[in-house]
């Protein structure tokens, strides 16, 4: 009898059966390392004695006091300000332009699809040899135009270190960008443009004023999906620079991890990781709500 | 957008600069791959004039291409890595498999199922994908220390599994979405359970949408990186994990390096191209439909 019941649950129209597996596994994996983060985030370990101890506020005390927190939340919102802000343009650009039916732009739409599939700790490798002061291409080439320095390797100087991840993180997630902007304006209906030609207007004028407009839902899902990912910037950082010189390229991320794991302190690095948590889930949610993006 | 011929030729030739542009690190790492060492630490740099070499492909591969065509030999040296594309391929073919079935079930109760908190379930499960890798990889390493997890299969298709499942619930959600509600109903008017339209019905008809999100459910989980630096230490590693262990004292193995990236990018590029469709859809986590 008990069996049949929960049989005639199971197919029943009740989401619960159909829910279950997704919501034990995100409770599991999401709910509890919060609860865990908030727990170790008034603990700290004591190497002396082995063990963790509760030491109250003390980790919180510490970030507000703490100049590299604040600078690698600097870091951060810099690295993803200026990641965007090219990301979006290029892709527009370069959307506009393969946004045609010509011989051969399927084809490049291909390629550039490339870019995606490869590992970001990969492309951080790339770019590390490619910007390598003696042997790399771009270092080589921008010596050579007297842009750079020999004696100031790139990602060894402060002033240019964060332009170096950059160029990396720039090169591989344009092409999303281009990919997204490209179905958007593949499905932009043809009558305004056709209004736009018969008044004469020029082409910056109807970029202007009436694909940017048209373009607005797609940009913003772009922003928040590419947002998420760049203020969580790890891969590229930990791989080209672990955050150096200095404290040039500390993301938030990067610091977490270190504080944890190269520094043993646990309760610290729980504090650094719960406050990304906090920074990114506030933006994106007011982005959501501003934005009116909609799932 | 139609324009004189000389407009549209200047188009063109600026399309294929731009993509050159986009394409030449992808070129250059591929011919760093196929370069002596000495041809690597050139300066200038090396673009195509070469003497190709296939030392690196058996160094990391164990492949040789001798004169009697192409030979395996299993190595063991410090750089031999098809153990740790083996690792790669296990974890992200499984956790795709777990991350799909968990998410098509879900996705289909979210689009045909009106019940109380709907949206906020939603709403919470595009939030789980906010979450920083790094907040869930401090206390999942501790977690996974007590119970024995470090280093195993079981560890890090779990963990991959439910970083792609946000992606992977949303993404069929629109997929099911797509297909009209009259059919379901149809169907419980003769009898039919909700499983059985579920699996005899729906599914069959969205196998496009869960190949689009299984393919990238791949992607992601070949690509990651914070999880699998994290929870795995010595003997399970992943392809991105070991791009690092190049680096030695003694100098960087740049020709190895790249042979190992160069046919780590192939497979997974193959797979998007077989998906393109609905890429744009799973880029934006079924947001936008093409």
């Amino acid at each position: 009898m008990r069996v049949a019941q929960a049989r005639r649950f199971v197919i029943s129209d009740h989401p619960l059966p159909w829910l279950l597996p997704l919501v034990a596994i995100l409770l599991v994996f999401t709910v509890y390392p919060l609860i865990y983060n908030i727990w170790l985030s008034f603990h700290e370990f004591v190497p002396r004695r082995r063990a963790l101890e509760f030491v109250g506020t003390e980790n919180w005390v510490q970030l507000w006091n703490d100049t590299r927190f604040w600078q690698s939340l600097v870091i951060t919102f810099t690295y993803f300000a200026i990641a965007l802000a090219f990301e979006l343009v290029l892709g527009m650009a370069i959307a506009l332009l393969l946004d045609s039916d010509g011989f051969g732009f399927g084809f490049l739409r291909g390629v550039l699809t490339m870019t995606l599939v490869i590992p970001p700790a990969i492309v951080g490798m790339m770019y590390l040899l490619m910007e390598d002061p003696q042997f790399g291409v771009i270092s080589y080439l921008l010596q050579s135009i007297g842009l750079l320095n020999p004696n100031n390797p790139i990602l060894a100087t402060a002033s240019t270190a964060l332009a170096g991840v950059l160029v990396a993180e720039i090169w591989q997630w344009t092409p999303f960008m281009v990919l997204i902007f490209l179905a958007g304006l593949r499905a932009l209906p043809p009558e305004p443009y056709e209004a736009a030609m018969i008044d004469g207007a020029s082409s910056f004028q109807i970029f202007r004023r009436i694909t940017l407009p048209m373009m607005s839902k797609v940009i913003a899902i772009a922003v928040l999906v590419r947002g998420i990912d760049l203020f969580r910037v790890f891969d590229y950082v930990f791989v080209m620079t672990s955050g150096g010189p200095g404290a040039a390229t500390y993301s938030l991320s990067l610091y977490a991890w270190q504080q944890t794991f190269s520094f043993v302190k646990w309760g610290y690095g729980a504090t650094l990781s719960l406050v990304t948590l906090v920074i990114i889930l506030v933006i994106a949610n007011l982005f959501i709500r501003i934005a009116k993006v909609k799932w | 957008m139609n324009g004189s011929f000389s407009t549209r030729m200047l188009r063109t030739i600026a399309a294929w600069v731009v993509v050159a542009v986009f394409f030449f690190p992808i070129y250059y790492w591929t011919s760093v791959a196929f370069k002596h060492g000495n041809d690597i630490f050139n300066r200038p740099p090396k673009l195509f004039a070469f003497t190709p070499t296939f030392d690196n492909f058996q160094k990391v591969f164990g492949i040789s291409l001798g004169s009697g065509g192409i030979t395996v030999t299993p190595g063991g040296g410090n750089f031999y890595m098809a153990p740790r594309v083996w690792d790669s391929i296990v974890i992200a073919t499984l956790s795709t498999v777990l991350a799909v079935a968990i998410a098509t079930v879900a996705a289909y109760a979210l689009s045909r199922m009106n019940f109380r908190g709907r949206h906020s379930f939603v709403g919470w499960v595009l939030s789980t994908r906010m979450m920083p890798p790094v907040a869930v990889a401090v206390p999942m390493f501790f977690i996974y220390k007590n119970f024995g997890l470090i280093d195993t299969y079981t560890g890090m298709v779990l963990i991959h599994a439910l970083m792609n499942l946000p992606l992977a619930v949303l993404l069929m959600k629109s997929f099911f979405d797509d297909i009209p509600s009259e059919i379901d109903e149809s169907a419980i008017v003769d009898g039919a359970s909700r499983f059985m339209i579920f699996r005899r019905i729906v599914l069959p008809m969205a196998k496009g949408g869960v190949a689009a999100t299984a393919v990238l459910c791949f992607i992601f989980s070949w690509t990651e990186f914070l999880f699998a630096l994290t929870l795995t230490t010595t003997s399970l590693k992943t392809v991105p994990v070991v791009s690092s262990t190049f680096v030695t004292s003694i100098g960087t193995a740049w020709g190895n390096m790249a042979a190992l990236g160069a046919a780590s990018i192939i497979p997974a590029f193959i797979f998007i191209l077989l998906v393109q469709k609905h890429l744009v859809r799973g880029l934006t986590m079924g947001s936008l439909k093409q």
